[in-house]
């Protein structure tokens, strides 16, 4: 059972930095981006082929991989989000480019076959891959009967820093400041001078960039690369998490991830088998029908 | 005069003789010099199926590519389309529909998965076109194709041997072997594949003694398999059973390693290509699967391929590029015997149905055959992961 | 591109050849006009494929249980759907915009993980075998039905109901000013499009001998909604042609050789949606998702 506990806190703790991205982007735009799952799955796409097929590091692929996924980011800007906006378009129209975006990542990195055009970015294909043992250091402890590897420990302690981080930014900064007036009322924030397209732009670029360091840690901890990590399941755990914490909250999006987790466990424990995944939405579900704002969000503005 | 009618009579049948045996080149069968063989592949090129779609197409297209430059089958040239299914049934179906009533396709190959066979064999049934299965292994593929109806497909055939052979085959090797009393056995219940073989694994391991303590069940597009690993690990069985494919297999092994279970792992199908051998590495060393066929035999018709496919394509076959070149070997046999008119299409393609049921060939996959079921009759070879992304052989359990 | 050729040369050879691909365009227009009901009257309901699992399993179950006739199965499938679709839409109707989407997916993915994954009758994993399937000849039906409920459609749009969900769609305060009781409006839509949705499930299992437990999830409702945003949700035509469009698609850019369909089809997406936000066929409308910076005209039917 506690070995059952620290797996519901190492994925949980994916969800959550996961969901901080998608949540980000919520809570400035109200928009969900639908690519964001598969800048996760290219930042550990891209840092695997940097680190197999181009001989870097593993420090060196990481850098590169999240900065290749921040530039995702400002492709998400650019050509998803800005031009409907300038257009005036309504913001379901938002869903269908980053849905169209997310089409093109995926197909890309599936394609990826030596001889193909997308051989430098990836060459194999549909299948699933790890990172090679050996890359970094990777010792398991063995404790009190339970099993720990580092590099699934290593998660929690990056995620809560990373979002330690993120959270004094948003309160304490001027940055944070901007953000958060851009999040309340863009029309006012444009009116007192902020540069809202800038804001919308650093936004986009962060969430992405969290997204891709997210992947890189799942690719890491659960010996699982492939074009589908996004999709799969990381996608839709991730709007259930943002659902359960409140959406466009960032501790929220923390706390709904360890909670989904310990969810999913559970459920396994409880009822022995894979209800595992049903449970979660029955519990997403029954979040949004019983208290809509989740458990940190603001009362919602939109309710009649 | 009798006489001379008789003697006219002997001339006429000794022309005729002789006009029957000088055109063909080695064996049986009148001249298609001039004629194309029009065949189509259906398969998973993007999707999912991905992984294998590829490399049954490579397999083909070697096959295609010898047999025409060694002077076709018979003269007449093989000309092949591949079509991608995306790994969608609908659309495997509708290319199904176009490539037997508008590319008038003498025969099908494919589809690449399971859940795409279930609607694209009735359909090939129905429009009676024969069809050969080249990667689908489950339950009810051949020769129910129409299961829960009894009446067996007369076009459908496959040559990727099914796991209701490999799985018992290997539970038995192992049995004998080492004489395991408890198992587990960890399945994907939304794969088709996968609860196919989980539903054999639980009908079989009765049989030679194993216990089977738990079936954990988990979902195949889940990431995190880690809290049911430690479910199995923590009934601690002698084997743990895996009726998964792609990243799946991999994934459990390295878990099972990390939490201190030594056990042996054995599955079907999944375990038999070299991504998965490398992708478990250490973790995988000693796991144990029946396959179709095993790189490393020595007999000519398997290393003539394999050294053909690396010269073609700078890498190693796989299960699959093995089975789908034997296909197209398989079908260009028959062709060969089946007197094909070129003119009459669907009697050609009840031509080739029925010599297809009589084929006896040397494949890389060894001796093959069809049984009278349109089922594989070959020997199974029982392999290991090496602990290094290869195999080494350790049964070869002949065709019974 | 054989196949524009084909289509226009040999129109007739070419429906007896792709039967199948008009069957499956047919049922996937049904599904977008299912969409559309729920979009007009401002629902951004993600729930169609739950309701076709419902028609696709009854159907097929009754079919092989008892021997009923296909018409009386459908109609059980359907009205299934219905009450289902009722049951669902009390709680979850008070939400608004992207909760309701949210929820509606809780809805399906609960229904596809937790219940029909785990009730044996259904086949669980396996799926569910329908030996009485008839993919040739059952376009017949596809195609007429599809007629019925676009007529009919179009209709209920020109009527009460079509305005008081229009004024629902556009300002849900200004239309309970006016005395509109938006709750039971809303459900009417609700269980309208659950209709539709469930006949078009059940109609589909008709066609396919096997029917697939993980086709009515999460990818399904995206790809729906995709057929009515990119077709444009003004009118019922507009999800329709987006149907016919999308369907189409991975058969337009089919060439020999070629792997790389789903880049093409993401960038067609992007460029469609960014070009052309209000859909293909247009007419906007599809303002229901209002982020706080929506001007909220109330007399405004189209952003442009």
């Amino acid at each position: 059972m506690g070995q059952q506990v620290l797996n519901a806190i190492f994925i949980g703790s994916i969800y959550a930095l996961f969901a901080v991205g998608y949540t980000l982007v919520f809570g400035v735009l109200d928009i969900l981006n639908l690519a964001h799952s598969a800048v996760f799955m290219l930042g550990a796409a891209i840092t695997y082929s940097l680190v197999v097929n181009y001989h870097q590091s593993f420090a060196v692929a990481c850098v590169l991989g999240i900065g290749a996924c921040a530039v995702m980011g400002l492709v998400i800007e650019y050509v998803c989000l800005r031009p409907l906006r300038r257009r005036r378009a309504p913001p379901i129209a938002a869903l269908i480019s980053t849905i169209g975006l997310a089409l093109i990542i995926v197909a890309a990195v599936e394609q990826g076959r030596p001889g193909s055009a997308f051989a430098w970015l990836w060459v194999d294909g549909a299948n699933s891959v790890r990172f090679p043992p050996d890359m970094i250091p990777n010792p398991t402890w063995h404790v009190d009967g339970l099993t720990l590897e580092a590099t699934k420990v290593v998660i929690v302690p990056i995620t809560l820093v990373l979002m330690l981080v993120l959270g004094y930014v948003i309160r304490f900064t001027q940055f944070g400041r901007g953000l958060r007036a851009v999040a309340e009322n863009p029309r006012a924030a444009s009116l007192m001078g902020l540069d809202v397209d800038r804001m919308i732009v650093l936004t986009v670029v962060l969430s992405s960039a969290l997204g891709g360091v997210a992947g890189i840690l799942f690719g890491l901890a659960l010996s699982d690369i492939s074009p589908y990590i996004g999709r799969d399941s990381l996608e839709i755990r991730g709007l259930a998490v943002i659902v359960l914490g409140g959406m466009g909250s960032i501790p929220g999006a923390v706390a709904g991830g360890y909670l989904l987790g310990l969810i999913e466990v559970l459920a396994l424990v409880v009822f022995g088998s894979n209800v595992r995944a049903g449970v979660a939405f029955a519990a997403l579900f029954l979040m949004l029908v019983l208290r809509p704002q989740g458990l940190f969000g603001a009362q919602l503005r939109e309710r009649l | 005069m009798k006489r001379d009618r008789v003697i006219l009579g002997l001339l006429a049948a000794i022309v005729l003789a002789a006009c029957g045996t000088t055109s063909t080149s080695g064996g049986g069968g009148p001249s298609y010099a001039g004629k194309t063989i029009k065949l189509g592949a259906i398969l998973s090129i993007t999707g999912a199926g991905g992984v294998y779609g590829p490399q049954s197409r490579d397999g083909m297209k070697l096959a295609v590519d010898q047999i025409n430059k060694a002077g076709g089958v018979n003269g007449a040239t093989i000309d092949l389309t591949v079509n991608d299914d995306a790994s969608l049934k609908a659309q495997s179906a509708q290319l199904a529909q176009t490539m037997i009533q508008q590319d008038l396709d003498l025969a099908l190959l494919g589809p690449t998965l399971s859940n795409s066979a279930v609607g694209v064999h009735p359909l090939a049934e129905s429009l009676k076109t024969p069809i050969l299965a080249v990667s689908t292994t489950g339950i009810h593929i051949v020769p129910d194709c129409n299961f829960p109806a009894a009446a067996a497909c007369k076009y459908v055939f496959r040559d990727s041997l099914g796991e209701q052979t490999a799985i018992p085959d290997n539970i038995k090797s192992y049995a004998a072997d080492k004489h395991p009393s408890t198992g587990v056995l960890l399945v994907a219940q939304d794969d088709k594949f996968s609860s196919d073989g989980g539903k054999i694994v639980q009908d079989t391991v009765g049989q030679y003694g194993i216990n089977l303590l738990a079936v954990i069940k988990f979902s195949k597009a889940e990431s995190d398999l880690s809290p049911y690993v430690t479910q199995a690990v923590q009934k601690k069985p002698d084997v743990i059973f895996i009726t998964s494919l792609g990243g799946i297999p991999a994934k459990i092994m390295s878990e099972a390693r990390k939490l201190g279970w030594t056990g042996q792992f054995l599955g079907g199908n999944g375990f038999n290509t070299a991504t998965v051998s490398k992708q478990a590495g250490a973790d995988g060393m000693g796991a144990r699967s029946a396959s179709a066929w095993y790189i490393g035999n020595t007999f000519a018709s398997n290393a003539d391929f394999v050294n053909a496919y690396k010269a073609a394509y700078g890498k190693d076959p796989d299960q699959f590029s093995a089975q789908g070149y034997t296909a197209i070997k398989i079908i260009a046999d028959s062709a060969k015997r089946a007197n094909l008119t070129f003119s009459d299409l669907a009697g050609d393609r009840d031509k080739l149905r029925a010599a297809m049921e009589t084929v006896k060939i040397d494949s890389p996959l060894g001796p093959f055959q069809f049984t009278a079921d349109h089922d594989v009759k070959q020997t199974v070879w029982i392999i290991q992961m090496d602990g290094q992304g290869g195999f080494t052989l350790l049964h070869e359990i002949p065709a019974s | 591109m054989d196949f524009i050729l084909q289509l226009l040369t040999d129109p007739v050879g070419f429906y007896s050849t792709h039967t199948l691909l008009i069957a499956e365009i047919g049922i996937n227009s049904m599904l977008a006009a299912s969409m559309f009901v729920v979009l007009y009257s401002g629902q951004l309901s993600l729930a169609a494929p739950g309701f076709m699992a419902i028609g696709a399993y009854t159907s097929v179950l009754m079919g092989n249980y008892w021997n009923t006739p296909l018409a009386l199965n459908l109609l059980v499938g359907t009205l299934l759907a219905g009450v289902v679709g009722l049951i669902v839409g009390l709680p979850v109707l008070r939400l608004r915009g992207v909760f309701l989407a949210i929820a509606t997916i809780g809805f399906i993915e609960a229904l596809s993980l937790g219940v029909i994954l785990n009730v044996p009758i259904t086949g669980e994993g396996l799926g569910l075998k329908n030996p009485s399937a008839d993919p040739l000849g059952g376009i017949n039906i596809v195609l007429g039905s599809l007629a019925v409920i676009v007529f009919l459609m179009w209709r209920l749009t020109k009527g009460r109901l079509g305005h008081a969900w229009e004024a629902i769609r556009q300002d849900e305060l200004a239309a309970l000013s006016q005395g509109i009781n938006i709750a039971r409006y809303k459900m009417i839509g609700f269980v309208i499009s659950a209709l539709v949705a469930g006949y078009a499930g059940g109609l589909e299992s008709h066609l396919n001998f096997f029917v697939d437990p993980t086709e009515y999830g999460v990818p399904r409702t995206v790809q729906v909604l995709t057929f009515a945003v990119l077709g444009g949700s003004g009118n019922v035509f507009g999800p329709v042609v987006g149907a016919l469009f999308l369907t189409t698609l991975p058969e337009i850019v089919r060439v020999p050789n070629f792997d790389y369909r789903d880049v093409i089809a993401g960038a067609i997406l992007i460029v469609v949606i960014v070009f052309r936000p209000q859909g293909i066929v247009g007419r906007g409308g599809l303002a229901i998702v209002r982020p706080r910076w929506w001007p909220r005209t109330s007399r405004a039917s189209s952003p442009g």
